[in-house]
Order: structure tokens, then C-alpha cells, then sequence
């Protein structure tokens, strides 16, 4: 696996050949998420926010003027990026400000090497998202996060619960445990274990920079439902590509997210286990999609391990994972009634 | 496997919710009796005696109302691909019982593994429906969506993976996980009664579960029940009372089904114990058990022991010529009524292939004998951007502008024309790519040679952009 996420690294002097295997850059990327935002009517202002180690985070901020209303900052999801929130900026900004920002290791923020422990790893990210804070100069936030994005904000809230005031998980990874009853259902026969155990090593979408060239038209062929979930804003292959170029590049966070699973796809370190420990004031509200395949049971069971706290889970009909671009209007209202509640 | 699953969805959804448990005990029984003849063999459903479409005819002829067309026209829509252009097609009225079971037959056509001649509804040919569109949605969201891979579905299996990666095939999404891998692999190779009884179950109990879970499940298990005690006619009586009823309804299923089971209880109340709800009912479990059953004759005893089991597959390279001689033979004669229709299709294929082949050839033949003239076509068509470059080429050979030389080559012959438009319509970017080399060898001059492949790099370099 080693080589692999070398593979398509620019640095590697053995590999200098190989960039021009992946058709990608970071002004590709750049190019790409211009495309994904360039429907967006409201003023935002683009930048770095450097934090420790040289590490830069890409963020995007929306109604800066609106300060006296507490922030919502936007974590996305694995493989993601801000652009994906386009269908979303317009409305949730109306009132408040909305700081996106893609997630050290991912999108155009910086990729640095993470630690290979689980543990260490999850406190690079909880950490590079508190220095982001930090610098921009937040004091409180209402804290949303989709899929990977949810695990962390659900880390960071644990780690700095008085910069938290109403904490949003959109269809959060990690947070069942893995049941231990795998032998309880039908018995898979032993070719396709084999077949699963050579796979696991690899990182998650090694095979999207294997295919190097072909890269672009797998994404195409595999998630037609990406130009369709957005197909509002563009009727081309403008999300295929953006897509393409946040994860083609050196795969940091998306190793990083690989030493936080076990096979397959269940996290190392569950958040149920430690959601007791989270501060009781802290309200949460599950968001999931009926339809998606992450069970939308976590919502019950975070109510019931938090009994004196507000926990709410709202599901949203004929959503699948991605809730805020299956249902754009539902989603961004439910998010809005949730923000004025805070304020 | 696949369509034996979709059989199953498509009876449940023609007898919509009250016929259903009539229907499911007896689809349920034909579905495993079909794994189990796909089974009988040693090569399984390839042997060439194993009949897929026949025994599914046969299946529906046999269970399916006197007036299914009257039941399920407007109301079941049936997935297809039609053969000609690969597009997709949902046929949802019906003249006849044989127009349903026909319009079935083509929706679980899987090519080569069912045969090599698609079968036609109303004239036109159709194959499987999932290669062009497995799961048709309607724009609302009430639409319950049900699959047999674990995925973005209302009802289908949850494995024991919490992989949120997922890939969209024929607007099916299937997780990435190795139990969909499983069912894959199942879904042509049938598994034995008692694994696919169990699929059943399953199937079953996420059902129940997606019902409970949105409050569609009140009391209405009763009702379900009950209605196995009442008669055929009954309820297909209470089936056309119920579709008048609907048309004035909003047609969606959960509508429907919730006015119906609220309408029952008063008539026909039978309670039952709670450890229903939690297993299937009695019927499909019957029908369940008598499908698993093993046979207990002599002869199927006797040939599972394994030195038969050996022997039989070492007489594989024997028996095989006989027994596929003799399906054949069979099949011939049951082929005889479509015959001249097939014949007469197959001819058209043929001759439409033949005819692209020819058009093809003689068009390729015609750029040899043009080839600088095409080139220089080419040359504007692709790159218009790069002709500033290439402006001094096109005055040293010809003195023409770049458009009056398109006009001059699109005008005097309408042959060209065809065959551009084919070359822009059917081949790709880089088949045509690999078309120019076989000439360019033959080019006396080599500043064309460089300037054309220059040109081509450019645009396939910019291709992949959009």
C-alpha cells in the first residue's frame, strides 16, 4: 500500500514519470472546484488559513458581515470537498455565516503524512481543526459534519466542548461498533474472503489512481448519480471531475482514514463508546437519509446513552448518503430551523 | 437468480398487496423448483437443457389470472431494453394475458445466458430491462424502491458492512461490500433450496421491517392472513373493486394499501399469535419446506453418493453430446411458430452489419485516394483554434480558405458526406485515431505526416477534459 500512495505522488524522484499517468494537479483541482462553485450568486471570500507545521486549510466564508450570529462551519465527508456543499451555501447563509473548509489531507488543503495509530491520527485532524478555529478567530460554532466529517466534529466536540454550541452529524461514520455476530449470518464462501483480504492493504480508491487516465471516466461510469444529484446547477460532468481531482492526488487523509477503519468500513475506534463522556450541554441532531445504507439507528442509540441531553434525529425522505445534494431544499431547511434555534 | 428475484417483485406487484400471499407461496415454490432443475445438472443453468425461459413461460401461464392484463394495465410497469438502440423502455398496458407474459419474458431475457435470439413484444425485439435501467424511479419520493443488493434502497439486505462506498449500475446502487459480491455471483448460479429459502426469509423480514419502521404496518397483518383463507374469485373481485377505488386516489402504493387495511378488519377478523410478525407466514413457509425437501427415492439417493457423483462428471464428455443433440432437437421443434420471424430478423442483423462493414471499408478506402484533401478537412474540423499554425500549410498546398475548402469538399460529393457523418457519429476519437496510420505510410510527404499528427495529439489531449 505504500507504493501505491506514492504512486501518483508528484515527489517521488523514482516516480517523476508517473504524474503524467493521473491527469491531475492542483491547478486541475483548483480549475475543477471554480467549475463547482461558479453558480453560487451570494459573495464569499476563498482562502488559506495556515495553521502549525506549514500545514495550510482551504476555506471558503460566506456572509463574513453577519458576526453577531453564531457561525456554521461546514466538515465534509471523505473523498469530499467544499465545492460538494454548492447546493447548500445560498440558503444556509441567509442569516448566518457559513465557513466550509476541506479537511487537512483533502481537497486543497494541505496533505500531510499522518500518524499511523488510529488514535493519533483522529487528534491530528481534532487538532488541525481547533488551529483552524484559532486563527479565524471563532469563539463559538455550530459544528456540521457529513460522514467522516461528523466523526470529527463529534472528536472535536468532545476535546473542546466550550467552542461548540449545537452539533450536527449528517450521516456520521464510525459511530457503531462492529457486531461481533459476522458468523451469525449466511456463511460467505472462503474465495471471496480471500478476495476481501487481498483488497483490504490497499487504500480505499487506489484503484482511481491505478486507472490513472481512466480515472475520470470510471468515477463517470460508477456514480452517474453525482451529475444527477446536481444536475440543477450543471448539466455536464463538472462534479465527476471535481471529484476526480480531490482524490486522484497524494491520498493523506484518505490513508489516514484507512488506519481508522477495520474491515469493512467499521471504525477502530467506535464514537458510541465515548459519546457518554460528551458534555451533556452540547445539543446534537442526527440528520440521515431514509434511503441511505448507514443505519440511521445511531440517532436512538446517541439518545439513549445521553439520556438528559437534547438529542433529535431528523430523517430526510427519498435521501440516500449524500442528504444534502439528494434534497437539497429539505436539507437546507431542516439545517436552518436547527441554526435558529441557537440563535 | 436475478430475475427469478425479479419474477417474485413483479407478481408481488400485479396482485398489488392482497394477492400477494396467494401468489408468493406458489412464486416462491416455482422460483426454488426453477433453482433446483438450474441445480439438477452438473454444469448448471449452462447445460444445455436447462431452459430458463421456457420453464418461466410455463410458470406464469400457469399461475398468472385469466384477466392479468385487466389487473396490471396502468398499474405495473415492466422494465425493458429494447435490442435496436440499447434504449430504455416501461411498458405498462397490456391487451392480452399473453402480452403480460410475454412483456415478463422479455424483461428477464439475459442475453447469451438465456440464448442468442431476443425475444420481440409486439414486433419489436427486448432484452433484460436491467442492462439499460434495473430500478425505473418516479420522480416522487413516496416511490418505495426494493433490491436485491444491499445499497441506497428502501427495502434490501443490510450486510454486515459499514462501507458507504457504492457504485450505480443501471441506476441500481450496490455497495461495495463482499456480501453483494456473494449475491453477484448468486444471481446466475443458484445456491441450494434451503440458502435461497433463507433469502426468502430475509427478503421477507426487511420487508416487515421497512413497513413497521414507517408506520405503513398497522394491523394489517391480519388482513394479509385472512385473506389466504378466502377464495381466488373473491379477491380478484375485491382487486377490481379496489382499482376503481384508487383511480380517484392519489396513486401511490402506500395510499392504497393503507385504505384497504383499514377497510378489513371489521369483516374478517383473525387474530394471530405475535411470533407471526416475527417469522414468515404459514403458507410460504409450507411452500418453503416442500421445496427443501431432499428426495427420498432410490435412485436420488443413490445418485449422490460420490463415487456416482465422479463417475458422472467423467462421463460428462459422453453424455453431454447426447443430452444436447436431444435438447436441441427439442427446442427446434418448439422454435418452429417463431422461425420465419426470427429467420427474417437475424437476416436484417446480418445485413445491417454487413452493410456498416461495407460502408466502413469503402469509406477508409476513399480517404486513401483523398487522403491529403480529407486531412486537411480533419484538420479544420478538429482543431479550429490551431489553424493560425497550420494556415501556412494550407496556402502552400491549396490555395483555398479553410472554409471554402469545407464547402468545395461537403458539396460535389454526397458520398463524402455520408461517410463524415458516419465517422463523426459512430467512431470515437481514437478509432479514428488508429485509422490514419495505415495510410500515412504510404504518404510521399513526410511534412504532412508530422503536421497531422501533431494536429491529433492536440485534440486528443484536449478530449478528455470534457
Amino acid at each position: 500500500s505504500r507504493f501505491l500512495e506514492e504512486t501518483c505522488s508528484d515527489g517521488g524522484w523514482l516516480f517523476s514519470w508517473l504524474p503524467a499517468w493521473c491527469p491531475t494537479s492542483l491547478l486541475h483541482l483548483k480549475e475543477a472546484e471554480d467549475k463547482m462553485l461558479k453558480c453560487i450568486a451570494s459573495t464569499y471570500n476563498k482562502r488559506y488559513v495556515y495553521i502549525s507545521n506549514g500545514n495550510k486549510i482551504w476555506t471558503l466564508t460566506f456572509s463574513p458581515d453577519l458576526s453577531h450570529k453564531t457561525p456554521l462551519v461546514l466538515l465534509h465527508g471523505f473523498g469530499g470537498g467544499v465545492g460538494l456543499w454548492a447546493l447548500n451555501f445560498e440558503d444556509l447563509c441567509e442569516n448566518r455565516p457559513v465557513h466550509a473548509v476541506d479537511l487537512l489531507g483533502f481537497g486543497r488543503s494541505s496533505r500531510p503524512h499522518f500518524d499511523t495509530d488510529a488514535q493519533e491520527a483522529e487528534n491530528q485532524f481534532v487538532e488541525s481543526i481547533e488551529e483552524w478555529r484559532k486563527e479565524v478567530g471563532l469563539e463559538k460554532m455550530i459544528l456540521l459534519g457529513h460522514n467522516l466529517g461528523g466523526f470529527l466534529a463529534a472528536a472535536y466536540s468532545l476535546k473542546y466542548p466550550s467552542r461548540v454550541k449545537h452539533l450536527i452529524l449528517v450521516e456520521p461514520w464510525g459511530f457503531p461498533e462492529r457486531p461481533d455476530n459476522a458468523e451469525h449470518e449466511r456463511p460467505i464462501p472462503i474465495w471471496i474472503k480471500a478476495l476481501g483480504a487481498i483488497l483490504s492493504p490497499f487504500n480505499p480508491l487506489a484503484g482511481l489512481r491505478i486507472a490513472g487516465p481512466f480515472g475520470l471516466s470510471l468515477v463517470q461510469r460508477l456514480r452517474p448519480d453525482f451529475k444527477r444529484k446536481y444536475s440543477s446547477m450543471f448539466d455536464d460532468n463538472t462534479v465527476a471531475e471535481y471529484i476526480y481531482h480531490c482524490n486522484v492526488q497524494s491520498p493523506s487523509g484518505e490513508t489516514a482514514f484507512k488506519n481508522m477503519t477495520i474491515p469493512y468500513g467499521w471504525a477502530k475506534r467506535p464514537m458510541l463508546q465515548r459519546i457518554p463522556q460528551m458534555d451533556r450541554d452540547i445539543p446534537i441532531t442526527v440528520v440521515y437519509g431514509a434511503r441511505s445504507c448507514i443505519d440511521g439507528n445511531s440517532g436512538s442509540t446517541i439518545q439513549s446513552l445521553r439520556p438528559n441531553s437534547y438529542v433529535k434525529t431528523i430523517a430526510i425522505l427519498g435521501a440516500g448518503h449524500y442528504v444534502y445534494a439528494d434534497q437539497p431544499e429539505d436539507f437546507n431547511q431542516k439545517v436552518k430551523d436547527i441554526c435558529d434555534s441557537v440563535d | 437468480m436475478l430475475y427469478y428475484w425479479k419474477c417474485i417483485f413483479l407478481v408481488f406487484d400485479i396482485s398489488s398487496v392482497l394477492k400477494f400471499i396467494l401468489f408468493s407461496a406458489q412464486a416462491c415454490a416455482d422460483v426454488l423448483a426453477l433453482a433446483k432443475e438450474a441445480r439438477k445438472r452438473n454444469l448448471g443453468p449452462l447445460h444445455p437443457s436447462f431452459n430458463v425461459i421456457k420453464i418461466i413461460r410455463d410458470g406464469l401461464m400457469r399461475n398468472l389470472p385469466e384477466n392479468a392484463h385487466q389487473l396490471s394495465s396502468g398499474r405495473l410497469c415492466i422494465s425493458l431494453t429494447r435490442v435496436s438502440d440499447g434504449k430504455n423502455a416501461l411498458i405498462s398496458n397490456f391487451n392480452s394475458k399473453e402480452e403480460v407474459i410475454q412483456a415478463l419474458i422479455c424483461s428477464s431475457f439475459v442475453p447469451i445466458y438465456c440464448g442468442l435470439i431476443p425475444p420481440s413484444f409486439r414486433g419489436v425485439r427486448y432484452v433484460d430491462g436491467g442492462i439499460s435501467d434495473n430500478l425505473p424511479h418516479y420522480e416522487s419520493k413516496n416511490t418505495i424502491t426494493i433490491s436485491p443488493f444491499a445499497g441506497e434502497c428502501d427495502i434490501c439486505p443490510k450486510g454486515n458492512s459499514a462501507n458507504f462506498h457504492e457504485m450505480i449500475v443501471t441506476n441500481t446502487s450496490i455497495q461495495l461490500s463482499l456480501g453483494n459480491l456473494y449475491r453477484l455471483t448468486q444471481a446466475l448460479f443458484p445456491p441450494e433450496p434451503k440458502v435461497l429459502g433463507e433469502i426468502c426469509e430475509q427478503g421477507y423480514s426487511d420487508a416487515l421491517k421497512f413497513l413497521k419502521e414507517n408506520g405503513i404496518l398497522n394491523d394489517s397483518i391480519y388482513i394479509h392472513l385472512s385473506f389466504t383463507k378466502r377464495n381466488p374469485h373473491e379477491v380478484a373481485q375485491h382487486v377490481d373493486h379496489m382499482k376503481k377505488k384508487k383511480k380517484t386516489e392519489n396513486n401511490t402504493i402506500e395510499t392504497l394499501k393503507m385504505e384497504v387495511l383499514n377497510d378489513q378488519p371489521k369483516q374478517n377478523p383473525w387474530p394471530l399469535e405475535k411470533s407471526i410478525f416475527e417469522s414468515l407466514p404459514p403458507r410460504l413457509r409450507k411452500a418453503l419446506q416442500e421445496a427443501c425437501k431432499e428426495q427420498n427415492g432410490f435412485y436420488a439417493q443413490f445418485s449422490k453418493l460420490f463415487p456416482m457423483r465422479v463417475i458422472s462428471y467423467l462421463m460428462l464428455p459422453y453424455t453431454l453430446p447426447v443430452e444436447s443433440a436431444y435438447s436441441v432437437a427439442l427446442r427446434l421443434v418448439n422454435w418452429f411458430p417463431d422461425m420465419p420471424a426470427d429467420v427474417r430478423w437475424m437476416q436484417e442483423q446480418l445485413c445491417r452489419i454487413a452493410g456498416t462493414v461495407y460502408s466502413q471499408a469503402k469509406s477508409k478506402l476513399f480517404c486513401m485516394s483523398r487522403k491529403d484533401n480529407y486531412a486537411s478537412l480533419r484538420k479544420c474540423q478538429t482543431v479550429p483554434s490551431a489553424m493560425e499554425f497550420h494556415s501556412s500549410y494550407c496556402h502552400l498546398k491549396m490555395p483555398h480558405s479553410s472554409a471554402d475548402l469545407e464547402t468545395r469538399l461537403w458539396e460535389p460529393s454526397c458520398f463524402m458526406h455520408s461517410a463524415m457523418k458516419n465517422a463523426s457519429a459512430n467512431m470515437q476519437e481514437h478509432s479514428d485515431l488508429n485509422s490514419y496510420p495505415n495510410f500515412l505510410p504510404n504518404s510521399d510527404e513526410s511534412g504532412l505526416e508530422i503536421d497531422f499528427d501533431s494536429s491529433s495529439e492536440t485534440s486528443f489531449q484536449t478530449a478528455p477534459e470534457y
